[in-house]
């Protein structure tokens, strides 16, 4: 199993998931920046514009990414005790939360034109 | 309980606390000054931070009176002005993060079991840069120069043309030496928290104060660096005229404002966990049960760190950012709300289950609840666009910002403080007082802040001096006025209390409200030491498991209760499960850390009345004295020349591979990192939105240049690298050459540098692109200087005998920063002299 080797168990993983919501949202906020600076899409377009339909791409795959991850931590915690168990519980919230984030955050990628 | 040093249960314990005592004791007199305990340093960064915030009221109370009428000239339009700018400053600069910054650097190693922080000099020059960089910007007040264009300095209105005497300026310098005590007080809390914790308490056994304190902690060191780039642009465009933040040259005022908010958002939050980190830890207490739902708490901690740095474009919905762009951050916005709320639940069935005792510290919880929910609730308000384009810049946002800051933080502080004065003191504070103190703050503040809401909401600005009679605003403004009189008089009364307890005050019983923390097992009030031997800690609540383990401490039944070696000693535990790796062994008091801050304070002043020569001097003064500071270290006679440790005891930290000072390099290198991944920010941001900027059609910094000082950068680290390989097999041979020759290649790249820097000509004070490269060039020589020096540095201390294959530590530290400064040197490189010929302008 490719997720058993992410070793859930490490505290590391109490920081991973929100550090790569982090970029996340640092990456569509720049993005959406950069793109609107160098080649807006004409406003009439709304929101059906290439630039949506990427950013909205992104965000799909990155919740998906973070709840195969959160399930996989409520696995690895099933199979612990103790400390171990602990870090992987705490981590697998940590990872649900930010696939929430991103459906949270990205919602209006759907409806809201990029550049007005 | 098992100990690891039985040996010691033969020790006379009085014996054992005066061998200690005759190495910790704190001296009297004018070498006081040298004092680094962090007892002592934490109840000093206390103290001055309530002198701050003396002060800081005393200008809102000002503020207050000048608006309880309208058409007042109590103040004129310039000085309201400076004292509504120095109200905001002080009271979040100088006290708010100082204060808790104290609070957890008194408290933090007597909760995890340590004897004191990791490293002691730095919280002594912390302290310095505090007092010194407070005392220079409060001093502006005096002479009627203060900073006047708010405590945000909102570029172009703190640039020269808008500001142009002193006042930008005291701000910028004086805050930033201020934040050197920040971020040195940040590093050293996440590593004491990582590396000190007393044996077998791993991770998920630690205080929920000791999780929210490292996670503040972290943020410092994450969020200030924004602030520092941000100030050290603007101080250099009004003293050298370098066009940052104007449109003209290729700058963009809103840069200031990503930079102000990258650090500002977060701000409120390094101010909230720790007061909230005081509410976990009195609510069990008081309510005699465990926290419900620990995890969750540490969840919310964590998702609070992070998610608070993905809010500061909040700040800014009305400076034309596209709406979609709004859309994500009014999103995080109310994210935000998630994890706070948990809290509030867990803190709520904690009280619900169990059987909660009303005295005076809860009193002031109960009020944080009340207020500081009201204050979550508006902020929810704010974060949707449309309300908050309404309400933007009038009272309304000056009311919810003092509902979450004094709800937030002032009451669980003081909650706080009233929990642990008979630790300070070893006596009780009077509950008469202190409840009459309660009910005037309370009342006081929500008559002036309630009531400022409505005041808003009827479209009052904030930041006008005064406003006209018949606007609808007078009654609301006196309501808030006199409201304000009767906080003060309520904060005056704790104050008072306070003050008086530690003549007046009962003398409190061992561990007065049965806590659970290791804290309550020092003496009241508590030795220099803290503890005459570190217990094995085998779950979160110590002292309920095991009331009798204070006194087991105290006659010395548990570890390291030795004191013959004259080292200050305590454990270097595992991050993760708290066994013990080693003993790390602590530098005495010292007048280094004094004399650095002194000398960095003449630098702010010369800056500040522009004798740059001077400035230019002092900075070698105060590296010269950091560095003799740092020469005292390892095996050093003055350190731990020997490595002599009791049978069964682990080795010295200097004698390993991994001790304290290779982790605080490592949180220093990521507050650099962030300092850096800021500048970069900047480079490309005014390079994608700044309409003026112009990309020369000729860049002008030679690539083969900038390559050849990258690879002789990238042979200097490695050969670092291949003399760690070395050390860690106990090999040091050559140990000496390798280092000279490491120095020799950091002198090649910087002598490269510099001849890149010098070649591309620039005009630094015409284009806001030459501008930006030179800042970015500058950074790469200083950190290749400072890399070269340290190395030498070095080498000769192989020849001293202080570091080789006996003491292999700290070229492991040195080794961090080679890395960091390969991998930002190419990183420019990339960005500053590939990309623009790649992309173009």
């Amino acid at each position: 199993m490719l997720l058993a080797r992410f070793q859930f168990t490490h505290p590391i993983h109490l920081v991973v998931g929100l550090m790569l919501w982090s970029l996340w949202f640092v990456g569509v906020y720049s993005g959406l920046s950069v793109a609107c600076a160098v080649a807006p899409p004409p406003p009439e377009a709304g929101a059906f514009t290439g630039l949506n339909a990427a950013l909205g791409g992104v965000s799909l795959i990155t919740a998906v990414g973070f709840a195969v991850l959160a399930w996989g931590g409520g696995q690895a915690a099933k199979q612990h005790q103790g400390r171990q168990r602990f870090h992987a519980t705490v981590s697998a919230w940590l990872y649900l939360f930010s696939a929430f984030g991103v459906v949270f955050a990205g919602m209006p990628i759907i409806s809201v034109p990029p550049c007005l | 309980m098992k100990s690891v040093n039985q040996e010691a249960i033969e020790h006379d314990p009085q014996q054992l606390h005066n061998d200690l005592h005759a190495i910790w004791c704190n001296p009297k007199g004018l070498r006081s000054l040298t004092i680094v305990n962090h007892t002592t340093l934490g109840l000093r960064f206390m103290v001055t931070g309530m002198v701050f915030f003396l002060i800081g009221g005393i200008l809102a109370m000002l503020v207050r009176t000048q608006l309880a009428m309208p058409d007042q000239n109590f103040m004129s339009p310039e000085i309201y002005n400076q004292v509504t700018t120095m109200h905001g400053t002080v009271m979040m600069f100088l006290f708010a993060i100082p204060m808790l910054e104290g609070l957890a650097i008194y408290l933090i190693p007597k909760m995890i079991g340590a004897r004191d922080l990791v490293c002691p000099r730095l919280t002594s020059l912390g302290y310095f840069c505090y007092l010194f960089g407070g005392i220079i910007l409060t001093s502006s007040l005096i002479i009627e120069m203060a900073p006047s264009s708010g405590w945000f300095m909102y570029t172009p209105l703190s640039s020269k043309e808008f500001a142009p005497d002193l006042g930008s300026d005291f701000w910028l310098l004086g805050i930033t030496f201020v934040e050197i005590s920040a971020v040195s007080a940040g590093v050293e809390l996440v590593v004491s928290i990582l590396r000190t914790r007393t044996q077998g308490m791993a991770l998920h056994k630690m205080p929920l104060f000791a999780w929210y304190i490292l996670a503040m902690a972290l943020m410092i060191v994450v969020g200030f660096p924004p602030l520092i780039l941000g100030s050290i642009l603007l101080e250099l465009e009004r003293a050298v005229g370098m066009p940052f933040f104007q449109i003209a040259g290729g700058g963009d005022p809103l840069l200031w404002q990503h930079l102000f908010w990258l650090f500002g958002h977060p701000e409120v939050y390094i101010i909230f966990l720790p007061a909230a980190g005081i509410v976990s830890t009195l609510i069990p207490v008081f309510a005699g049960r465990p926290i419900v739902g620990y995890g969750w708490v540490v969840f919310a901690i964590i998702v609070t760190g992070f998610i608070s740095f993905g809010l500061w474009v909040h700040h800014m919905f009305t400076v034309g950012i596209p709406q979609l762009a709004q859309a994500f951050f009014s999103a995080a916005s109310m994210l935000v709300a998630v994890p706070t709320a948990i809290q509030v639940f867990v803190w709520l069935a904690t009280l619900w289950l169990g059987k909660p005792k009303m005295k005076l510290p809860m009193l002031w919880v109960m009020g944080f609840l009340i207020i500081f929910v009201c204050g979550g609730l508006t902020g929810v308000m704010l974060a949707l666009v449309p309300f908050n384009w309404q309400v933007h810049d009038t009272h309304f946002v000056v009311a919810h910002m003092h509902y979450v800051l004094v709800g937030g933080m002032f009451f669980p502080l003081i909650a706080g403080l009233y929990y642990w004065l008979p630790l300070f003191s070893g006596r009780m504070p009077s509950e008469n007082l202190g409840r009459w103190g309660f009910w005037l703050t309370f009342l006081g503040f929500n008559g002036t802040f309630l009531i400022m809401h409505w005041t808003g909401l009827l479209g009052m600005p904030r930041r006008v001096y005064t406003y006209e009679a018949g606007s609808g605003w007078e009654i609301y403004n006196l309501f808030s006025s006199v409201s304000s009189f009767v906080l003060s008089a309520g904060i005056a009364m704790v104050l008072l209390d306070i003050a008086l307890h530690f003549r007046y005050g009962k003398p409190a019983k061992h561990n007065p409200w049965n806590a659970d923390t290791l804290e309550w097992a020092n003496t009241m009030p508590p030795s220099a030491y803290n503890f005459v031997s570190l217990p094995n800690v085998g779950s979160r609540h110590p002292l309920w498991d095991d009331p009798n383990l204070p006194h087991t401490m105290k006659e010395g039944k548990h570890g390291l209760a030795v004191a013959t070696h004259g080292r200050r000693e305590m454990y270097g535990t595992d991050p993760i499960t708290g066994k013990i790796r080693e003993i790390i062994h602590l530098p005495g008091n010292s007048w280094w850390p004094l004399f650095a801050a002194a000398a960095l304070a003449v630098v702010c002043l010369s800056l500040l009345t522009e004798v740059y020569a001077l400035a230019g001097v002092f900075v070698i003064i105060a590296g010269v004295f950091l560095l003799r500071w740092s020469w005292e270290n390892g095996a050093h006679p003055s350190a731990a020349p020997n490595a002599d440790v009791a049978t069964g005891d682990p080795p010295l930290h200097s004698r390993t591979m991994d001790g304290p000072g290779l982790w605080a390099m490592a949180v220093f290198l990521i507050a650099n990192g962030s300092f850096f991944l800021s500048y970069l920010f900047g480079w490309f941001y005014l390079w994608t939105v700044s309409p003026e900027w112009r990309m020369p059609d000729i860049p002008p910094l030679s690539l083969l240049v900038m390559v050849l000082a990258g690879l002789a950068l990238l042979a200097g680290s490695t050969v670092i690298e291949k003399l760690l390989r070395g050390l860690r097999e106990q090999r040091d041979g050559r140990l000496a050459a390798g280092l000279y020759l490491a120095g020799g290649l950091g002198t090649i790249q910087a002598v490269l540098t510099g001849w890149a820097l010098f070649s591309a000509e620039l005009s630094p004070t015409q284009t806001t692109h030459d501008a930006v490269m030179l800042v970015g060039l500058f950074y790469a020589l200083f950190h290749g200087g400072l890399a070269v020096i340290l190395t030498v540095l070095q080498a000769l201390r192989v020849g001293y005998g202080y570091v080789g294959a006996h003491a292999p530590f700290e070229p492991a530290v040195v080794a961090l920063l080679w890395r960091y400064n390969v991998i930002t040197f190419w990183l420019l490189i990339g960005a500053l002299a590939v990309l623009p010929r790649v992309i173009g302008g």
